[in-house]
């Protein structure tokens, strides 16, 4: 991920926020691909773990600030080189991942408890 | 009540598993289907050239602060001037595009091809599904659920005793269909990442119109308050360029 998350800020002209819309948007889309893809892995995890009912949930959410924590330290602590808020690094997409964690969760729950 | 219902293993091979497959091919092949159906417009050169200038004006109002003020107001007064500005649209012609959006036949076939292709596989995998799979139970869902879910996730199955925790196999076809759309997004390439919900929640707000779009840029254009970002930019590139040279 780090040759492919651009800079989108220009450092130069520092006293007014630039920012290149189109790397802005690539950085994004990367954020979006690694949370939807550590959801399907929570949910296998989950499944296979055994996690009920509110133990489950609390681990989602457990995944995602980890991976919060790991795209921050990907860049570098400074949000304001990449992204324009900190909010999106650690909070966009928190709630799409979730019904492709419950789906998830469900189909490992099932295949090797229940049946 | 019972704790731990043990279902069939056939349950798994033969309900869970295809539908989920089903499902993830359905996707990918209405994907593929729409790709190969999206029909090129043929283009009308009077709304090619309006949104060129809309996009024209866009620039001008992201770059804004970093041309000088007169030029600025020149570059304003040449879209917004009232006789002979580009985005002064005088006020009959205005209702078109509604209209003509309407009785052009290749956008309403467009639009017919897209609600269609939307609608029908997934009507046509509930039917197969309410068909085939109802009147047993088919998954647990792993978290507890109140009793008014009851109705909505347990149709099929007629006792009342069963734990809501017991869902049929139509409530597994809904859950897919929610739980898909992250992993066609991974696998179907970031541009067709949304689905079936995303679309339906789109299908409100449709048609470009073209005097409207022309009269907001114009109005955005009049309110921008011109500041002027590069005041000492002499300063800073010299400063750069010592950077560079030491």
């Amino acid at each position: 991920m780090g040759s492919s998350e651009k800079r989108s800020k220009d450092v130069v002209m520092s006293d007014i926020p630039t920012f290149s819309a189109e790397n802005l948007q690539k950085n994004l889309k990367v954020i979006q691909n690694c949370r939807t893809f550590l959801s399907i892995i929570a949910g296998v995890l989950a499944g296979i773990i055994g996690f009920t009912g509110l133990t489950g949930f609390v681990f989602y959410f457990v995944v995602m600030l980890i991976t919060s924590v790991g795209l921050m330290a990907k860049a570098g602590f400074s949000a304001d080189v990449y992204f324009d808020s900190w909010n999106r690094v650690l909070f966009d997409g928190f709630l799409g991942g979730l019904m492709s964690f419950v789906l998830f969760w469900t189909f490992a729950y099932d295949l090797v408890h229940i049946f | 009540m019972a704790e731990d219902l043990v279902l069939d293993t056939a349950i798994r091979d033969w309900v869970l598993i295809p539908l989920s497959v089903v499902m993830v091919l359905i996707g990918i092949l209405r994907y593929f289907v729409s790709k190969l159906m999206r029909s090129s417009p043929s283009p009308d050169a009077k709304i090619v050239k309006e949104g060129q200038v809309i996009i024209r004006a866009r620039n001008l109002k992201a770059g804004a602060n970093f041309i000088p003020l007169r030029s600025f107001r020149t570059r304003r007064l040449y879209f917004s001037n009232e006789e002979n500005g580009l985005l002064h649209v005088p006020k009959g012609q205005g209702t078109n595009p509604q209209a003509q959006m309407f009785s052009d036949p290749n956008m309403a076939m467009d639009m017919m091809k897209k609600n269609l292709s939307m609608i029908i596989p997934q009507t046509l995998t509930f039917a197969w599904v309410n068909f085939f799979f109802s009147g047993f139970v088919a998954a647990k869902i792993p978290f507890p659920l109140t009793q008014r879910f009851r109705s909505m996730l347990q149709n099929g199955i007629d006792l009342s005793t069963v734990d809501v925790s017991y869902v049929s196999s139509r409530s597994w076809y809904f859950l897919n269909l929610f739980g898909l759309r992250g992993l066609f997004s991974l696998i179907l390439g970031d541009e067709n990442a949304i689905d079936d919900t995303q679309r339906m929640m789109q299908m409100g707000g449709f048609g470009f119109d073209a005097s409207k779009s022309l009269g907001a840029e114009k109005d955005g254009l009049d309110i921008i308050q011109h500041d002027w970002a590069l005041p000492r930019f002499e300063q800073r590139a010299e400063s750069v360029l010592r950077k560079l040279v030491k």
